[in-house]
């Protein structure tokens, strides 16, 4: 399949004349539309196979859906360290790749970079409750940090793969513990620190077997699901500990 | 949730060795444990609760088997634990609203954890030394506080008499305790078996391998309701973590049941002890240590 593709990518990049639109020429096929997941889901790795008109370099930018956070800082109360206060974060995405050939900073000029929204800590963060603009700052900065930390935003400059100029193949790695939604895949051609070509493509990340049915279960029949698996449980501990009790007696 | 399989089994085995050991259903162990992990505390909370449930069920057969439950007692300490959890309920809603129920939950478990631990370190300490040098039991007389408790418990109203534990009391001991053990099961996420066993043992005299399988007994039903509560109201059982912790607990368990059966009460209550002084260390270490990271970060479960 994937060489399938590489081979009708390269033909048609080769077809292509050089410079012949506007817009440079700029192909991207994410090679999965749908990620599903299960109970023994550990993350999976999305391949993105494009092609381009000529010599450039690349930017994919891979965002997860929207996600509200609740962030909340440790304070000193005499010699403890106990919880303090707490803030809600909105309309962050959830995850934030950048991927790109060389260090984004190094292609694009930083005006750029934050007009396509190139910047890991320039993401969009509303703070609730309304504070002022530094106690605001402060949080999202902290937001960011946690947010790298955890692997959540991150830039790679080594994942895209060039062959020739003309095409590429991205193996982009998602964690295990993914937001469901829609995932956006933005790719930009950049050529001389401006960005010469720009594509979307997107793939949705939803649960699947047990995993979505159980999910349903609790929350649209949440007082059934709670009674039924309790029960479960104990019938479960009784069985397990009953019968080989009786064996070995 | 994205984490290690193996280790939650672990978990269950270790909780579920305490639990037919000395009768707690590790509760103040596991949520722990499962915060340290990465899971959210509410999840940690309620799936530990259905976790205990399980082991539970299965600890209480083998202690109902050997004849170590008074359902007597077992009922009416649950009718007070019902009661006491629904007050539990409303308390935290109040604490939660005024953002303080995490660090109230903490103190408590400072406090009821260094308490308890550090008095019955004591005490099983001077019952083993007692033991080695052939004392006769008659010797190990309570403390005088002890005593001072019993004497006020021994004047309260409604005497009745526990045959299978051999003991006569008033039916408000243990309905409090029950009632007691009904707020910290939904304050902190624990069954309550690390304070009902002390109390049962050293205020209510009751024999302490009856009083393993009454906490059981008493852990069973208290921790189903909770269980139930939180999946109701809070969608927060997670159905794969709980059933992950519910195996790994049932061979723990066995074992725990096994080795309790062998081992002198004495010695129970050491390691009793010992496991409960170790956890409230941590806490306070936890508590006293600068944090690596000061903001930590909870987000919507999807």
């Amino acid at each position: 399949m994937m060489r399938w593709l590489l081979c009708l990518l390269f033909a048609s990049g080769c077809i292509l004349p050089a410079g012949a639109w506007a817009e440079e020429p700029l192909v991207v096929a994410p090679t999965t539309s749908e990620v599903k997941i299960t109970t023994d889901f550990a993350g999976t790795t999305i391949e993105a196979v494009g092609a381009m008109s000529g010599p450039g370099e690349l930017i994919i930018k891979l965002v997860g859906p929207k996600q509200e956070a609740t962030l909340s800082r440790e304070t000193k109360l005499g010699p403890f360290w106990v919880g303090g206060e707490s803030v809600k974060l909105q309309g962050a995405p959830s995850l934030l790749f950048l991927y790109a050939t060389a260090p984004i900073a190094t292609i694009l000029p930083p005006a750029e970079q934050q007009k396509y929204g190139l910047l890991l800590e320039g993401v969009p963060v509303r703070v609730a409750p309304h504070l002022k603009a530094h106690a605001a700052e402060d949080w999202r900065k902290a937001f960011y940090r946690i947010k790298e930390r955890q692997g959540y935003y991150h830039e790679y400059d080594t994942v895209i793969r060039v062959f020739g100029n003309r095409l590429f193949v991205a193996d982009m790695r998602l964690p295990g513990d993914l937001q469901v939604g829609t995932y956006t895949i933005e790719t930009l051609l950049v050529k001389s620190g401006k960005v010469a070509g720009h594509t979307i493509g997107t793939f949705n990340v939803r649960l699947s077997g047990v995993e979505r049915w159980v999910w349903n279960a609790a929350h649209d029949h949440a007082w059934l699901f709670g009674s039924l698996f309790t029960l479960l449980a104990m019938l479960l501990g009784l069985a397990l500990n009953a019968f080989p009790f009786r064996q070995t007696r | 949730m994205d984490v290690n399989i193996v280790l939650i089994l672990f978990y269950g085995a270790l909780v579920g060795f305490l639990s037919g050991l000395v009768g707690v259903g590790g509760g103040f162990l596991i949520t722990p444990l499962l915060i340290f992990t990465g899971i959210p505390p509410i999840v940690a909370v309620s799936s530990g609760a259905a976790q205990m449930t399980g082991t539970a069920s299965g600890a209480s057969y083998l202690h109902w088997r050997q004849g170590n439950i008074d359902f007597k007692m077992g009922l009416t300490l649950l009718v007070g634990s019902w009661l006491g959890g629904g007050f539990g309920v409303y308390l935290a809603k109040v604490l939660l609203k005024a953002g303080q129920f995490g660090n109230v939950v903490v103190f408590l478990y400072v406090i009821l954890l260094g308490f308890i631990g550090v008095s019955m370190l004591i005490e099983s300490v001077r019952a083993i030394s007692r033991a080695s040098a052939r004392v006769p039991a008659a010797a190990s007389e309570p403390a005088a506080a002890n005593s001072l408790l019993r004497t006020w418990v021994e004047r309260l109203p409604w005497q009745t008499t526990y045959p299978a534990s051999g003991v006569r009391m008033s039916v408000i001991g243990p309905l409090l305790l029950g009632a007691a053990v009904g707020i910290l099961t939904s304050l902190m996420g624990v069954g309550g078996g690390f304070i009902m066993v002390p109390v049962m043992i050293y205020v209510l005299k009751m024999p302490t391998k009856i009083v393993v399988g009454t906490s059981l007994f008493q852990l069973l039903f208290t921790t189903a309701a909770v269980s139930v509560m939180q999946a109701g109201i809070n969608h927060s059982v997670d159905p794969f973590l709980a059933l992950i912790l519910i195996l790994g607990s049932v061979f723990g368990t066995k074992m725990g049941a096994r080795l309790g059966a062998r081992l002198p009460a004495e010695k129970l209550r050491l390691i009793l002890a010992l496991v409960v002084v170790a956890v409230a260390v941590k806490m306070v270490v936890t508590l006293l240590m600068p944090p690596a990271h000061i903001h930590s970060m909870s987000v919507e479960v999807r």
